[in-house]
């Protein structure tokens, strides 16, 4: 009996363990699947609130600001335009519209928040007259408008390495019949189901069992949302469940209007190369160049039908088959009342009206994103420059970049045939700046502005030749009791022995010797000799010191031959450093960037235009008097073969060793331009300053008739008309005098001896024999 | 400095501007001459030319009569729209606005003086103080601009508690100012 109980009790404590083994497990099972649904509703729940998607940084352009005087020809402003998408049509009506009648273009511009706030969309009608804005009026109330700003080109993006890209769209602003289309379409029930529809499943299977094969999908926009964001795409059972219940469980948490703008923004509709194309905003501005606001029904219609397969549908592959495609959507549209039968049929009729594809390089400015971006490094991460959706609002001038892209590559080649060397020897840079602002308004990091590569104008590091002697000069004209532009200076013979035994023989680049020259006249004509004397008598760390003042922030070894320009800088950095004397001795830090907002416009950093004193106005003024007169006499005077005699320029010559560096730094009232030519492989180009890179730089200011004046008078300044030869007082008698600035004070006293002659006759032979010399 | 402050300079300066002739714009343009004859060569080559025009003589930089200037519109709607902003205290949209005037007018010794204040109200008086001797570098000729810049340089210095260097701009100021 006991051994009975005890068999009995064991077996019931058998099965009672058996029982609780069950019990274990189920708790085990079930707590493993609370788990899991913990797990899928963290993972739902963390992706929805957290950023939902990494958004590539937009870089913008400067926006341009239209007023009357601004230079700008009517072809200038048309191209901005198109750049922007703007649609030609007979007579402008919405955002994005522009009609042209001759030189007078009427559109309608989009809105945009701009780093100092929203501008709303405008009307306006703008005349352009001898190659500027004569006239802006209203285009509705025929009214003087003062100022119109377009909105910036987007020229580039900072993708993220899965180079998923979208342009993020808020529900508000999708239009009504895209969103009714969309669910018409996709998922009928979406207002009113949880998550899945049983029954649209079950209707899918009956289809694709009768069909033998898969015709129609029976899952819900949440179902499709939930796939797109935390699942593969393979197609297992256990894939389809954890799909099912996350959609429940998003369902759960979210209100249908979040799910559905999620889905819009998320939703896969095409391929850029390596770029995926996602949402509806981005899909809007890729097949149509145009904000999604802006669709018509069909293009809507067209856009809803890619949802069930991009590629297939692709309707710049596909024409036929994306027609077909969206009057079905159309049809359904109809079909349930979207559209009226004369909307759907005018909607029928229209072409698919896609853009032609570009296959554009991503960033259009390579090299100038480049210095973006470098420039970004400093203060963001990595990460947040492509994931935060960040707007950087730059100072590039779409229409110096776009003249210096024609001219650089079209003028290197000409050199080559010139100087007989084989195609794509020469290699070059350049940067172009607004003066009082220092803003970089175009980059060329090489001849061929897409390819990204190694970017010259930044990190270039070039013998600079005599493109440095402007700050020779100004080291002595600092001293204006010692040195005026007209101090006679030494160019005879020169041999210097270092105290290291070193001999220096410098000598100029005819080989010969000029005797006694005026100071303006040497750097005008780029002597050699007498620059390397006034280095030496000014001692060479003092040139360094006003390198460093004037940008070049960089330590030099004290070399005599400094003086000369044996030291090597890239375009950015002699940009820099005429920079400050262009801009009458204000330093100001280059910059290629203005602001960067948030994605919601929020500022976060700006780079505000700074100025700091560093050179004496008016030494910065008697410098750019002399360089004035370098490129009106001296060796820039090739300049005005092409260019205006009115166009007021100052500017400067470098020429390396054996012809390998070709150099040209010239300003005019309001812009700076910075121009290299060279050799990747250092060999001689052939090319002097004045025969090659001027020549670029020539090309570039062509066209260009600034009205600003290049000099601003200095009350310190004085003017006195000097005899050259002397450096003297000129009289009456001397025939060549020319009037020179001085610092108060400082003007010689005595008189040349030709203020004695008598009051010569000209000679009009002479002055054309001069004309032809 | 509150934006009331900043708008009673605001006002004073746009009064100003208005006032004084040839205080707008660059106020120098080289006055219209014959043209000279051209500079004796004295048997110097340019060495690095090609076959080159007649040589010329660049003009030199006359002060102009003081006749008033037009103020460009363009620049008169974004200083009413500066001022309006620096008025509601949003100083860094100011800026942002005096910036755009400058893009279009860059040697205006008004704007920069404005900027020179707006700077000033948030603080930043080594800026500030920049921009107002850039303003005063072009400024020639206008001595009641140049004693309101050397009076925010003044302000400046204070603030950055350089008082000797605040006398001594106080100084120049007042010295401008009795001209």
């Amino acid at each position: 009996m006991a051994r009975r109980r005890k068999r009995r009790r064991t077996s019931r404590s058998k099965k009672t363990r058996r029982h609780s083994l069950w019990t274990k497990l189920l708790l085990v099972l079930s707590l493993a699947l609370a788990g899991y649904l913990v797990f899928l509703d963290f993972q739902v729940r963390h992706q929805f609130d957290g950023k939902r998607w990494s958004l590539p940084a937009r870089v913008y352009a400067r926006p341009l600001e239209l007023y009357v005087g601004l230079p700008l020809t009517t072809e200038q402003l048309a191209k901005e335009l198109s750049a922007l998408h703007y649609r030609p049509v007979q007579a402008a009506r919405q955002a994005g519209d522009v009609s042209r009648n001759r030189n007078v273009l009427h559109f309608i511009t989009r809105p945009f928040v701009h780093l100092d706030g929203e501008e709303s969309s405008g009307n306006a009608r703008v005349s352009i007259a001898n190659g500027a804005v004569s006239r802006i009026t209203d285009g509705v109330s025929g009214k003087a408008i003062s100022l119109v700003r377009l909105e910036p080109v987007m020229v580039g993006s900072f993708y993220p390495s899965h180079n998923e890209d979208r342009v993020l769209v808020k529900l508000e602003e999708v239009p009504p019949a895209l969103i009714n289309g969309l669910i018409a379409v996709e998922d009928r029930g979406f207002y009113s189901h949880h998550g899945v529809a049983p029954l649209a499943i079950l209707r899918a299977l009956w289809a694709n069992v009768r069909a033998r094969g898969v015709v129609q999908g029976g899952s819900t926009l949440t179902q499709q949302l939930v796939k797109n964001f935390f699942l593969t795409s393979e197609r297992t059972l256990t894939r389809k469940l954890n799909e099912a219940i996350m959609a429940l469980l998003l369902e759960w948490h979210y209100d249908k209007d979040e799910i559905l703008e999620a889905y819009l923004n998320e939703v896969y509709l095409g391929q850029d190369g390596k770029r995926a194309v996602h949402g509806f905003g981005l899909a809007s501005h890729f097949y149509f160049e145009r904000p999604l606001t802006e669709l018509s029904d069909e293009q809507s219609a067209l856009l809803i039908g890619l949802v069930k397969g991009a590629s297939y549908y692709n309707p710049r592959r596909h024409p036929q088959r994306a027609r077909q495609r969206r009057d079905l959507v159309i049809d359904i549209m109809a079909e349930g009342e979207l559209l009226d039968p004369e909307q759907a049929a005018r909607a029928r009729s229209r072409p698919l009206g896609v853009s032609r594809y570009q296959e554009k390089a991503i960033n259009t400015f390579p090299a100038f994103l480049d210095m973006v971006r470098r420039q970004l490094r400093r203060d963001y991460r990595e990460e947040d420059l492509t994931s935060e959706g960040l707007r950087i609002f730059t100072t590039l001038d779409p229409q110096s970049q776009w003249q210096l892209e024609k001219i650089l590559d079209a003028r290197l080649a000409r050199l080559e045939k010139w100087q007989d060397l084989p195609d794509e020897t020469l290699e070059g840079a350049a940067v172009v700046t607004s003066i009082q602002g220092g803003e970089v308004l175009a980059l060329a990091g090489g001849r061929k502005p897409r390819f990204a590569g190694f970017n010259r104008a930044l990190d270039a590091q070039r013998p600079v030749g005599s493109v440095i002697k402007p700050a020779v000069y100004l080291t002595a004209l600092e001293q204006p009791d010692n040195y005026t532009l007209a101090t006679l200076l030494d160019d005879g013979e020169l041999t210097y022995t270092a105290p290291n035994g070193d001999v220096w023989a410098p000598h100029n680049y005819d080989m010969e010797f000029h005797g006694m020259t005026p100071l303006y006249h040497a750097l005008a004509h780029s002597y050699n000799v007498a620059t390397a004397r006034l280095g030496l008598a000014l001692g060479i760390k003092p040139v360094i010191r006003t390198l460093q003042r004037l940008g070049v922030e960089q330590d030099f070894r004290a070399y005599p031959s400094l003086a000369l320009g044996a030291v090597e800088l890239s375009p950015l950095q002699v940009t820099q450093m005429y920079q400050t004397l262009a801009s009458g001795g204000f330093r100001t830090p280059l910059r290629a960037i203005r602001a960067v907002l948030a994605a919601d416009s929020e500022p976060l950093q700006r780079y505000p235009l700074r100025v700091k004193a560093t050179v004496e106005p008016a030494s910065a003024f008697l410098v750019t008097t002399a360089l004035r007169y370098a490129v009106r006499q001296g060796t820039g005077r090739a300049l005005y073969q092409e260019l205006p005699a009115t166009l007021d320029i100052a500017g400067k010559t470098g020429t390396t060793d054996d012809l390998r560096d070709s150099w040209f730094a010239g300003y005019t009232g309001d812009r700076l331009g910075v121009v290299w030519i060279g050799r990747d492989d250092n060999q001689p180009t052939g090319l002097s300053g004045s025969t090659g890179a001027l020549l670029v730089w020539r090309d570039l200011f062509a066209g260009l008739d600034d009205p600003a004046p290049l000099q601003s008078m200095v009350e310190e300044i004085e003017y006195r008309r000097i005899d050259p030869p002397s450096g003297l007082l000129a009289g009456e008698g001397c025939q060549d005098a020319v009037e020179l600035p001085f610092v108060r004070g400082t003007a010689p006293q005595e008189s040349a001896p030709c203020a004695y002659d008598a009051v010569p006759v000209q000679h009009p032979v002479d002055w054309f024999k001069e004309l032809f010399q | 400095m509150s934006s009331v402050s900043v708008a009673r300079f605001t006002g004073t300066v746009l009064a100003l501007m208005m006032i004084i002739p040839g205080c707008s714009m660059a106020p120098y343009t080289p006055a219209p001459r014959p043209a000279p004859p051209p500079v004796v060569d004295r048997g110097v080559t340019a060495p690095e030319q090609p076959d080159s025009p007649a040589p010329m003589v660049p003009e030199p930089v006359y002060p102009a009569a003081p006749v008033a200037r037009h103020q460009p519109p363009a620049v008169v709607a974004l200083l009413d729209h500066a001022e309006a902003q620096a008025n509601s205290g949003d100083l860094d949209a100011a800026a942002v606005t005096l910036e755009r005037a400058i893009r279009i007018d860059s040697r205006n010794p008004v704007l920069w003086h404005h900027l020179a204040q707006v700077r000033l109200a948030e603080g930043e008086a080594v800026e500030a103080e920049q921009l107002a001797t850039k303003s005063n570098s072009l400024a020639a000729g206008n001595s009641g601009l140049q004693a309101r810049n050397w009076q925010l340089i003044a302000e400046a210095r204070r603030m950055r508690g350089e008082q000797s260097g605040a006398r001594s701009a106080e100084r120049q100021a007042a010295k401008l100012k009795s001209r």
